[in-house]
């Protein structure tokens, strides 16, 4: 799966203003930028992926599913938020609850069915659209503390995003969590100000890992019409080509992965458990939506850095959103008070996704239910990652 | 760097306002101070700024958004000015996000106004303040930015995106599509912009409750011409989603049944085509609004 970086090929002294006028140019030349192509785009099935090379690899000991197939715990408390506040104690007695009752065993057995003490543990959280639909830094206060009650060195637990800006917003600064790291993939400069170093090679590039790779043939831009390798879009390629990296984090620095999604719609679809790792572990992800979409959020778990690794998913609907999404929409957001819990991402998805459909039809929002929005999940089921059938999934619900 | 924003004005059609300008000065309004320079995004650069969602405005038509970060004291503002390419693609976007409107009495212009967010549409531009910290005392500073920004927009005519639907659409349910981003919201008829809307065509969607046929949502596009309406037509017929079932079909109607057994039709008369989606049964011979229909 080595493939070569093949950077984004951009004149380094391209100024912002030369940029504008590159980009008047192309508008002059009948392409208007900004415009989406609406030519005919590839079906999500016709596009050639990497996903057999994962498959070939022996699967871990702690690789998806997880212990617990089609198990998904879903837990709630009115008193978790009161008055757009936040209860810490209260989030931590039901994540507490939750991680019982999907073990079936104290928190120190769970720790051990999970982790072990010499484990470097990634949190990732989703900070878009904070401070409403955010994962909560109430979630993850209780994981950390679960984690480190159980004698895993706070040093050996890294919050992480793709954005360090979005982190910063969303409240997960070293300042809120003393002694735990803080990561994204993709960074600016020191100054803030740009995505390249002097030599006009992307700040990030180093972060990401030529080995491990998506790779979606023929799909290498995002589907607009007068696209130029523009400084902006960096923040999602750092890359050009057909070809995503994993980050170094994931496939090199973290032994196991906790994955604190926020509940959300996408459209018709839902950016919770699996999007929130799906898109978030690899770069260049601004070209998948319109041809792959979800697809990604099954292909990329499937991934070894992920499958083996992703050992617990909590997904944060303290607050939800069911329309809007997945950028915060302060009409669409509800106090749903509840965390859900599953090893398995994709009965999780499954439940949510169902129940949100549920919630955007009672608020009267025009649905569409079409199959494509959840094949995905099946997608899932079919490779062994995860269970998707509703039949065959477990629905427990704590009411406190 | 005039050569440029000359051209950029030429192609624009018209001169470059700095919107930045639009937005409170550093201290002008309610004490709030600028926190760092206004960012512009343009184009696909949105991608930039809206991490999933960028589509749908592309969709309907974007030009840029200028993004000031305001501070006083606890409080944090955000305010996202979108320069849309015309006042109903600015609807598009309000209408897809406004929900049930809760209209502040200080403000004349269309909008929202909650604890958390102020969504207002004027002419072409979609606004979007935004209480960062969520604290209940920064509620009114939205209220005011808002204000302060409107003043410095033209008032101009509002556009009537529903106007070629019947009346009688579901509260909150009218919606503007120009592309299979927008129509994939309502309903799946093939992979692509399988209704050939290129951006450029705009249709109006609404729900609406029927005896006959149940809740079901209708569309009306206009075409340039009727050429293109039956060309939009033909080419649904030829990537017909995989989930569909085809009752029936030539040059000017399409009857579906979707995978949950509910039915569709697409009738062609004239320029116009007309979608119903989510039919409680075979809606026999479709009903095709006259192109004069007014709500």
């Amino acid at each position: 799966m080595r493939q070569t970086y093949s950077p984004i090929d951009a004149d380094p002294n391209l100024s912002r203003r030369e940029f504008v006028a590159a980009a008047c140019a192309v508008t002059a030349s009948g392409v208007v930028l900004g415009v989406p192509a609406l030519a005919d785009t590839p079906k999500a099935t016709e596009v050639e992926t990497n996903l057999a090379d994962y498959l070939k690899v022996p699967r871990g000991a702690h690789a998806l599913p997880g212990p617990f197939p089609g198990r998904v715990v879903q837990v709630s408390n009115q008193r978790a938020v009161v008055d757009d506040r936040v209860d810490a104690k209260v989030v931590g007695e039901m994540f507490e609850r939750g991680v019982r009752t999907l073990t079936g065993t104290d928190m120190r057995a769970s720790f051990r069915m999970l982790f072990t003490t010499d484990d470097v543990v990634g949190l990732k959280v989703n900070p878009v659209g904070a401070p409403l639909i955010s994962t909560k830094p109430e979630v993850v206060d209780a994981v950390v503390r679960w984690l480190v009650d159980n004698r895993l060195p706070k040093g050996n637990i890294v919050i992480w995003d793709r954005f360090e800006g979005m982190l910063k917003d969303a409240g997960f600064t070293p300042q809120r969590f003393p002694g735990v790291r803080i990561e994204a993939l993709q960074t600016m400069d020191e100054e803030g100000t740009s995505w390249r170093t002097a030599d006009g090679r992307h700040v990030s590039e180093g972060n990401f890992d030529p080995a491990w790779t998506y790779v979606a043939r023929g799909v290498v831009g995002k589907g607009v019409r007068g696209y130029k390798d523009d400084e902006y879009y960096l923040n999602q390629h750092v890359f050009a080509g057909e070809v995503s990296y994993f980050g170094k984090l994931v496939t090199q620095g973290l032994t196991k992965i906790v994955n604190l999604a926020a509940y959300k719609n996408t459209g018709n679809g839902i950016s919770m458990a699996t999007k929130n790792l799906g898109y978030a572990a690899i770069c260049n992800t601004g070209r998948l939506h319109q041809p792959l979409f979800f697809r990604v959020c099954t292909e990329v778990l499937a991934a070894p850095p992920v499958r083996d690794k992703l050992v617990l998913n909590v997904t944060d609907a303290l607050n939800a959103q069911y329309d809007g999404g997945p950028d915060k929409d302060a009409k669409f957001v509800w106090p749903h008070r509840t965390l859900y819990f599953a090893t398995d991402p994709f009965a999780l998805d499954m439940v949510c996704h169902t129940q949100l459909v549920a919630k955007r039809k009672a608020m009267g929002i025009q649905v569409n239910e079409a199959p494509r929005f959840t094949d995905y999940l099946r997608q899932a089921e079919s490779l062994g990652l995860g269970v998707a059938d509703p039949a065959k999934i477990t629905l427990m619900t704590v009411r406190a | 760097m005039i050569a440029a924003a000359l051209l950029a004005a030429l192609l624009t059609g018209g001169p470059a306002v700095d919107d930045a300008t639009l937005l409170p000065a550093d201290g002008a309004v309610a004490g709030l101070a600028r926190d760092g320079a206004a960012e512009v995004f343009r184009g696909a650069e949105l991608y930039g700024h809206i991490d999933g969602g960028a589509e749908l405005y592309l969709e309907v038509g974007f030009e840029r958004v200028t993004v000031q970060r305001y501070r006083r004291g606890e409080d944090e503002l955000t305010a996202e000015l979108y320069r849309m390419s015309d006042p109903t693609a600015a609807h598009a976007i309000y209408l897809g996000r406004c929900g049930d409107e809760t209209p502040d009495a200080r403000l004349a212009e269309r909008h929202t106004a909650g604890r958390h967010q102020l969504l207002l549409v004027k002419g072409g531009v979609f606004l979007a303040v935004n209480n960062d910290t969520g604290r209940a005392k920064g509620a009114p500073l939205l209220v005011e930015v808002a204000r302060a920004v409107a003043a410095r927009l033209p008032d101009e005519a509002a556009p009537a995106p529903g106007a070629a639907l019947p009346a009688g659409w579901l509260p909150g349910s009218l919606r503007v599509v120009r592309g299979p981003v927008g129509l994939g919201a309502i309903v799946t008829l093939g992979d692509g912009d399988v209704l050939r809307l290129g951006g450029t065509v705009t249709a109006a969607a609404a729900a609406y409750d029927d005896a006959r046929l149940g809740r079901h949502t209708l569309l009306v596009a206009d075409y340039p011409d009727a050429a293109a309406a039956r060309a939009a037509l033909a080419h649904v017929a030829a990537r017909f989603d995989a989930a569909l079932t085809l009752v029936r079909h030539d040059e000017a109607v399409l009857v579906y049944r979707d995978w949950a057994g509910r039915f569709g039709d697409l009738a062609v008369a004239d320029r116009r085509l007309t979608l119903r989606a989510n039919l409680a049964r075979d809606p026999g011979m479709p009903a095709t609004p006259p192109l004069e229909a007014q709500p």
